[in-house]
């Protein structure tokens, strides 16, 4: 095999409608060197920040990182940056997203361009790069660090959501208050880049967008419940780029009404991802590892499916109180209740809100099977995850794996170990008599 | 009514062939090392004539271990795991948790009340509580791998070995030899460091009782012991464990037969290939 030869990593999809976010990632990069040939303000930023539609409202190009490091890793070309990164001192228990990152902006500020054959034509120099707290603390200092690299001011926005045990009433204003201060902070910060003023009516418009996308994905992933399932985990892993990426725009409302519509027909007319689906498999936790996506496809060819997943569609829609009137507020109020889903539930039987929430989609979903991945570099979505598969072993019997390597650093995959674990696990799964 | 089984590990291939009563007719233990892949064939051969049988007589064959897939003799492959479940089953009806250490991996495997999988956990890719890191560190300290255990049982007390990193290991076994430390001290480290690390991976599964270790591992009484102190129970071995994936494997093409599975064509008397 030539070196150069691009190696194969993507999944065939289950859905026509998944086929199409290849074009909408290609867009995200290109619109945002449109954007800068334009004197549009672009931002580096974390996608899931709960400040999404405040960019779409102020007309910032968001220019989401962490997804690019999933592209590189998709394209296998992922190695460049995280030597760079490692070579300028970052450790390799880094997360690997960072890492890459980290390493293309020292490539482009050694070069003095944009990295040769970078994919998707890499990503143009921000204007401001805009951190956050929510999920893990590499996505805060995450640009603190970039600022080695290129000038431009960074902003670090806390996102928190109390401990399952608090008494949410005793607590509710405390957090909202605090959060609301946080993105008055945010937009104050924006208005200072970009020299104009939030338009309030314009931020509604894109929550109310955001909100309708997210439904209907949440609607999608109801309408997931079917036998045969119509829709896989590795669409999920495509599709997701619409409500992260495209939140709080037209775009990605359209895009999931046109993927409810396809899945809908799936489920009426019993068209499932395989012929013969044998098993039902949940993506328990962890990033998706996105340098061997077609790892689903060769769990497919022993009949087992992912058929629903715990990552990257981390809220259920919530009701929001009609007396919140402003924006700000109800973004704030959003937040805590996205966090908040579980604990209730949580507070009455296992004490998690995460097996709750998988002890559901056990339920709901008709599982087999729990399949984790453990990211070395990523603590956030694996510590704790081998303490979640324990706990959720006492309420279910169903067999569990899990698989270990990073989300974009192939250095920790094995495919061999892989494989061998795989089989055993389906031989779990043929042993229960299915 | 005889149904074999195989188990091409990364240093031994294992058989042993059973009859319609789940006895032990026969089993054999040959090398599987680089230069010994083409016995496999040979291994089973003698195991068959053992028994007093001839390879026709085998009612199903069903492979296992690393170098199951490209077997050309065998009805079936399965994995390591199911297999130990079957042969450790066979010999401990009360088994819950299996520790398997073998050359090139270890791995935990729980069973539920039927004697069915219903977990398991594997070592990631690094050598690090497999039988391959006593073999290294045996070769450092020139001693036989076989002596490991009855060494480590006449230390007084051991020397902390930190690193598991088998290269790295290496390097701290040279260094604390030359610091003085006694071998028995060290050799009883290794065992410390590795039983924690493979019993550290079982509790994964929620360790009770019965466990039983087997694999290579399991010929070690110095590692044995170190792993009952820190199940905080005694855990049993089977009496050659070598070969309960091979019994295992044997039993499993019984438990095929008699679901009604019947070899898919003709076997091919050919040597194993590793590599296309």
């Amino acid at each position: 095999m030539e070196a150069n030869q691009q190696i194969k990593t993507t999944a065939v999809k289950g859905t026509d409608t998944a086929r199409l976010v290849r074009a909408m990632v290609k867009n995200i990069y290109q619109s945002a060197h449109e954007a800068k040939a334009n004197g549009q303000k672009v931002a580096y930023m974390m996608v899931a920040s709960q400040y999404d539609e405040i960019l779409r409202a102020m007309d910032i190009v968001p220019l989401p990182t962490e997804n690019y490091a999933g592209l590189c890793a998709a394209k296998r070309d992922m190695d460049r940056f995280l030597l760079k990164a490692e070579a300028d001192g970052y450790s390799q228990v880094l997360c690997s997203y960072a890492r890459i990152g980290l390493g293309f902006d020292s490539l482009r500020k050694e070069l003095g361009h944009i990295p040769e054959g970078s994919p998707d034509g890499g990503m143009p120099v921000p204007d401001m790069m805009l951190g956050s707290s929510a999920v893990c603390d590499p996505r805060f200092k995450w640009f603190q660090a970039t600022s080695r690299y290129l000038e431009a001011p960074t902003f670090g926005m806390d996102v928190v959501a109390p401990p399952p045990q608090a008494d949410l009433n005793a607590v509710r204003d405390y957090y909202i208050q605090y959060q609301r201060d946080q993105l008055s902070g945010l937009i104050e910060f924006l208005e200072k880049q970009t020299g104009k003023k939030m338009d309030k009516e314009r931020l509604w418009e894109a929550i109310r967008l955001g909100d309708k996308a997210w439904q209907i994905w949440y609607d999608i992933d109801r309408l997931r419940v079917a036998v045969p399932s119509p829709m896989p985990s590795q669409d999920h892993f495509s599709i997701m780029v619409a409500g992260h990426y495209y939140s709080g725009t037209q775009i990605a409302v359209d895009f999931y009404q046109k993927l409810y519509d396809e899945v809908k027909y799936k489920v009426d007319n019993k068209i499932g991802v395989i012929a013969d689906e044998k098993y039902r498999i949940l993506y328990g936790g962890g990033l998706p590892p996105w340098h061997t996506l077609w790892i689903f496809n060769y769990f497919e060819s022993f009949g087992a499916v992912f058929v629903i997943e715990n990552v990257y569609r981390g809220f259920d829609p919530v009701e929001v109180p009609s007396h919140v009137k402003d924006p700000v507020d109800y973004l704030a109020w959003r937040a805590f209740l996205r966090f908040t889903r579980y604990h209730e539930k949580a507070r009455a039987h296992s004490g998690s809100p995460l097996v709750e929430k998988l002890l559901g989609l056990i339920d709901d979903y008709k599982i087999d099977g729990v399949a984790f991945h453990a990211c070395r570099s990523c603590r956030a979505t694996t510590i704790g995850q081998t303490h979640i598969k324990s706990e959720l072993g006492k309420y279910t019997s169903i067999p569990m794996m899990q698989l270990v390597s990073d989300m974009v650093d192939l250095r920790d995959y094995s495919e061999a170990q892989w494989k061998a674990q795989i089989s055993a696990f389906i031989e779990a799964l043929e042993g229960r008599g299915k | 009514m005889p149904f074999a089984g195989i188990d091409i590990g990364s240093t031994m291939t294992k058989v042993v062939v059973v009859d319609d009563k789940e006895k032990m007719l026969a089993s054999h233990i040959g090398p599987t090392g680089v230069e010994h892949r083409h016995l496999a064939l040979k291994v089973m051969e003698d195991t068959i004539q053992k028994a007093g049988l001839q390879f026709e007589n085998l009612n199903f064959i069903v492979a296992t271990g690393y170098g199951r897939i490209n077997v050309p003799f065998a009805d079936k492959q399965i994995t390591e795991i199911t297999c130990h479940a079957r042969g450790i089953r066979s010999l401990f009806p009360s088994v819950r948790i299996i520790i398997d250490i073998g050359g090139q991996d270890s791995k935990g495997i729980k069973l539920d009340a039927e004697g069915k999988v219903a977990n398991f956990v594997m070592n990631d890719k690094c050598a690090a509580g497999t039988g391959r890191f006593l073999e290294v560190i045996a070769e450092t300290l020139g001693i036989n791998l076989v002596d490991m255990g009855e060494i480590a049982l006449k230390a007084n007390g051991f020397v902390q070995i930190s690193n598991m990193c088998t290269v790295f290991a290496e390097h701290e076994v040279t260094s604390r030899l030359s610091e003085g430390a006694g071998v028995a001290e060290i050799v009883a480290g290794l065992h410390e460091a590795i039983a924690g690390r493979v019993v550290n991976m079982t509790r994964h599964l929620g360790i009770e009782k019965d466990v039983v270790v087997t694999g290579g591992g399991a010929k070690n009484v110095g590692l044995i012991k170190v792993i009952a102190g820190k199940v905080g129970f005694p855990v049993l071995t089977p009496p050659e464990p070598f070969i309960t994936g091979a019994l295992g494997a044997a039993l499993v093409g019984k438990d095929f037969y008699d679901r009604g599975v019947r070899p898919a064509g003709e076997r091919e008397k050919k040597e194993v290939t590793f590599f296309a």
